[in-house]
């Protein structure tokens, strides 16, 4: 069966050489658009569906040509560059005449062919072992494009896995384990009550899902941030492991010790800094986190 | 006692804690500073000095250097020999004249130990003898002599450490083993790492700065052998193995060899690990893999050791190198065997011979103990800048990109051609353009012609033609300054026609001056060398073809055979402060691009896409090498995944067709700390182009470069 290639995806970045997504060399598609509304959220830019623009105060050479380009006069100049948000319609007219590349659209659409195209770049150096990753935001907010997406690479010969919030349409999940190698599905918290404080939708379709995923024969990494004072308890680790040891398929967790970084980017966007260093969890927390879950035979990774 | 590692990781633990002292000790300077102490021996007292001829003059330096170097036998040593004159540390040899140094060393050949090893230095010796004969009376006579006494030196000095070893209680081990080698060929791995040991050490107690080659192909069978016997155990041949590394991190004094605070580790003693021997069959043995421990426990990081790697290379040898690798320090860098074979043949060599390369104690490729190696450096940015724009004066012009491109090709030829005249002026009697190359006497140099094939069998020193092949290498620096100054221009003056060549040209003779915006459009729109991006890609592919065809048109028709090469090695810092603002958005005086790595800041896509666009060009083309250097942040290569990652870079590596690759895995800010607390950093090496240097002993102009090297 051939996919179709002209079907369109909206991506924030492809990073290639990327070796923390999955085995090996991989090149990383980044999918714009995410149910969730992580309170530590590192990629924000990823959040919203729509086009937009990201602006870098940090390079701006203050030439003030975005002003004289903008229909619809979002940029002025009052001894500071300053974007009016409200005004902006994301056309990109501005970043695509910034020197400097301070103004930058995230959002581009993308054909499968075209990703084809770049992915196929580093397949000397995939290896047995590399390949491509679909993450985000929330890959499966694409729906049916990025399932399509697995598939095409699929054809070609590339490895692939996801990075998964595990929040989408179950509906997708059979033709998605069909066509992916490795899904590394997030764990955010065990606790339900603060799955909704901190991230806006319950866990219960999350761990659904990851259910039928391992049912259909999914081979499953967990990745489980750790939030100090947040989720850095006992009882989440041990919660982790029992899921771990549910799963028909699971290569191991990894524990990702939460960072301060997602803030900046949230800065680029408008939003104000939600970066947090007294969520930076302890070397101790990340010890106390590996005994918990070697105790539990599980693999750490 | 802390083996550095820049990764953070802590180093395993194989040897004694009697060889971890003494390497430990000697990395912290205590046998570097001692040979210090002695420069060189006098010959002042020689009647009629300056009435002998410059070959009795050096054989005099050798002889006296021999019969008064100090004895050092180290606390412990399992082999003995040392190299305790501080001036050969920096390049001459060890010899004065009313406070001069008489001559200079050689550098950038690695020695033919094969024949130490396999028939003892006694060969060597009746090879001279019958060759003397042939030559009596003729003008190759007092050469041959000269080999003689130098041989005699060799004895004299042997004698002399048996007659030390015979009178220390505890070394009738070291004594025993140093009776038979060099002289006669080893009969055991012991004896085997000892008389390359000795050989090395003497070699370089005379001045020079040999490399060591292929050293598990040389001692392989020697330890199988030994294995098998049941003769010696791996962990008694890893500790011997060790100290022949200690032993060579006697020079370690902290200050740079060529006083240019260019780093204390530069002695070019580089080693070559792995690959096919000249029958095409893979070499990789247990002192491979020993070698590899040495080097992951110790961290020593003065033999640059590089792996030759091939489509087949067994995963767990790939593996083991990216283990080591991943300390940091650069200590292992990588060949592709397969490419560099085919260059080699199409250099005219053949099959088995080609198969039998290592480098020449940098990384430049050559058929060891047969080659005399010489590279000749020069900076291609400066030529579009001085000669092709004219140094940017208004009345340059051209009418399209062909034209501009054209003329910097003829441009580049007159460079080449201007080399070839220099080494005609300074190596023949016959004078530039002619076709007859007849060589005119150089310095003397006897000590290395003893260990280079060729130099006895014609009565020929090293400098004068004597070795088997004899190489002149342009190499071209600046490769990516100067595609992405072309590819600017094309896009800028050419395509979108934003202004003329000669309005930018102002723009430039202004090094950019109020012209910021332009030059961030350059800088941010524009896809340079090293992102994988094909049209400048390409432009280094076509003038890295064109300038091969330059130098393929030279060969032959000279004494030498005229490769073409890559490289700036450090030069990007000397050459920095003679170039004028580039076209690439790059001001004047900036530090630019290093070897075939792209200008410093302009990589976007990182490791994978930098080797796409290196590869993108014909390395095969360039016989004597292409560096690519990598940076790796130790976060990204540690782990399973990060092992993994390592090894399948290097894969791709070989299946793209790369030449060599030098990856260093450390973090800029870690840089950035010892250069504040250099006392905490002391043995910190990092990987500066064909050699390691202790950064510490950098000047801070060269930590700075290494440090904008590693910043992403």
């Amino acid at each position: 069966m051939n996919t179709k290639t002209d079907t369109q995806l909206t991506v924030t970045e492809i990073q290639r050489f990327c070796m923390h997504d999955g085995p090996g060399i991989r090149t990383t598609v980044f999918l714009k658009g995410c149910p969730l509304r992580c309170a530590w959220c590192h990629n924000p830019e990823t959040q919203k569906r729509e086009r937009e623009l990201l602006f870098y105060s940090n390079k701006c050479i203050g030439c003030g040509q975005c002003v004289k380009i903008c229909l619809n006069d979002a940029h002025s100049f009052n001894g500071n560059h300053t974007l009016d948000r409200e005004k902006c319609t994301a056309c990109g007219d501005c970043a695509k005449s910034c020197c400097s590349a301070a103004l930058e659209i995230c959002g581009k659409q993308y054909t499968i062919a075209n990703l084809l195209y770049v992915l196929e770049k580093d397949r000397a150096f995939y290896g047995d072992t590399g390949g491509i990753t679909l993450s985000g935001g929330e890959p499966f907010a694409q729906g049916c494009s990025a399932v399509t997406l697995l598939q095409a690479c699929k054809e070609t010969g590339l490895s692939t896995a996801i990075e998964t919030s595990g929040y989408f349409d179950p509906s997708l999940l059979e033709a998605a384990v069909q066509y992916t190698d490795l899904f590394l599905w997030d764990i955010k918290d065990t606790d339900d009550s603060r799955h909704i404080r901190y991230t806006g939708v319950t866990n219960i379709k999350i761990l659904n899902n990851l259910k039928l995923a391992s049912d259909l024969g999914a081979k499953i990494r967990l990745r489980c941030i750790l939030v100090n004072g947040v989720n850095t308890d006992r009882e989440h680790y041990r919660n982790i492991s029992d899921i771990a040891n549910s799963l028909s398929k699971c290569e191991g967790v990894e524990l990702l010790p939460y960072h301060a970084f997602g803030g900046t980017k949230a800065v680029f966007l408008g939003l104000a800094d939600n970066g947090k260093k007294e969520w930076i969890p302890t070397e101790q927390q990340l010890g106390t986190a590996k005994n918990i879950l070697h105790s539990y035979g599980i693999k750490v990774l | 006692m802390i083996f550095y590692a820049p990764n953070g990781q802590r180093r395993p633990i194989r040897l004694s804690q009697e060889t971890r002292q003494f390497a430990y000790d000697s990395l912290n300077r205590k046998y570097g500073l001692e040979t210090q102490k002695t420069p060189a021996v006098a010959l002042d007292d020689t009647k009629n000095f300056e009435t002998l001829t410059p070959i009795e003059k050096y054989d005099l330096a050798i002889s006296k250097i021999a019969r008064e170097a100090p004895v050092r036998v180290c606390r412990g040593e399992l082999i003995s020999g040392a190299a305790t004159l501080g001036s050969a540390i920096h390049h001459s040899v060890p010899a004065t004249y009313r406070s001069e140094a008489i001559y200079t060393g050689v550098s950038h050949l690695t020695i033919d130990f094969e024949t130490v090893l396999r028939h003892g230095v006694g060969y060597i010796r009746g090879s001279a003898e019958q060759s003397l004969k042939k030559h009596l009376g003729s003008e190759r006579e007092p050469f041959l002599r000269s080999c003689l006494n130098c041989l005699d030196a060799f004895e004299v000095w042997h004698r002399r450490y048996l007659s030390a070893l015979e009178n220390i209680p505890d070394y009738e081990r070291n004594y025993k083993n140093l009776q038979r080698v060099p002289f006669e060929p080893a009969s055991n791995f012991y004896e085997a790492v000892q008389s390359i040991w000795f050989t090395f050490a003497f070699v370089r107690l005379c001045g020079n700065w040999p490399g060591i080659g292929r050293i598990d192909w040389l001692l392989g069978d020697f330890l199988k052998k030994d294995l098998r016997d049941g003769n010696l155990t791996l962990d008694e041949a890893r500790e011997i193995l060790a100290h022949f590394f200690i032993k060579g991190c006697e020079w370690i004094c902290g200050e740079s060899s060529f006083g240019n605070g260019s780093g204390d580790a530069q002695h070019y003693q580089n080693i070559l690990l792995g690959g096919i021997d000249e029958n095409g069959i893979d070499v990789t043995n247990e002192v491979t893999y020993l070698v590899l421990d040495i080097l992951e426990e110790l961290g020593i990081g003065d033999f640059p050791t590089t792996v030759r790697l091939n489509s087949q290379t067994d995963e767990k040898l790939l593996r083991r190198v990216s283990e080591v690798m991943r300390y940091g320090g650069g200590i292992l860098a990588v060949y592709n065997e397969e490419l560099i074979i085919q260059a080699l043949l199409k250099d005219g060599y053949n099959l088995s011979e080609a198969r039998k390369f290592a480098n020449d104690g940098c990384w430049e490729v050559q058929i060891p103990g047969k080659t005399y190696f010489t590279y000749i450096p020069f900076d291609s940015l400066q030529i579009l800048q001085r000669q092709t724009l004219d140094s940017y004066k208004n009345s340059i012009d051209y009418s399209d990109f062909e034209a501009l491109y054209s003329r910097y090709v003829n441009d580049l030829k007159k460079k080449i051609e201007a080399i070839l005249h220099d080494k005609q002026r300074l190596f023949t009697e016959s004078g530039v353009n002619t076709a007859v190359w007849k060589w005119k006497p150089q310095i003397p140099c006897t000590v290395v012609s003893l260990f280079e094939q060729g130099c006895i069998e014609k009565g020929v020193s090293y400098f004068e033609g004597g070795p088997v092949y004899n190489i002149c290498s342009p190499h071209i620096g600046g490769l990516a300054d100067t595609v992405n100054s072309l590819y600017t221009i094309k896009k800028l003056v050419f395509d979108e026609r934003r202004l003329t060549l000669r309005e930018f040209l102002k723009v430039l003779k202004n090094n950019w001056d109020g012209e910021e915006a332009l030059r961030m459009y350059v800088i941010n729109h524009y896809s340079f060398y090293g992102n994988d991006s094909d049209e400048a890609d390409l432009l280094a592919a076509r003038l890295l073809n064109d300038f091969a065809d330059i130098c393929n048109g030279i060969d032959g028709k000279c004494g030498y055979r005229f490769p073409a090469g890559v490289s700036t090695f450090g030069r990007q810092l000397e050459w920095a402060p003679d170039r004028l603002a580039s076209p690439h958005g790059k001001k004047a005086g900036d530090i630019l691009a290093a070897n075939c790595s792209p200008t410093p800041g302009s990589d976007r896509e990182g490791a994978t896409a930098i080797i796409r666009s290196y590869c993108k060009a014909d390395l095969s083309r360039l016989a004597t090498g292409s560096a690519l250097d990598v940076k790796l942040l130790p976060a990204s290569v540690s782990g399973e995944d990060g092992l993994q990652s390592l090894i399948s870079l290097m894969r791709g590596f070989v299946k793209l067709g790369g030449f060599f690759m030098q990856p260093d895995v450390v973090d800029a800010q870690i840089l950035r700390e010892a250069q504040e607390h250099p006392e905490n950093y002391q043995t910190l090496s990092v990987r500066v182009s064909g050699w390691n240097a202790r950064f510490v002993t950098l000047s801070r102009e060269w930590q700075n470069m290494v440090i904008e090297q590693n910043e992403h």
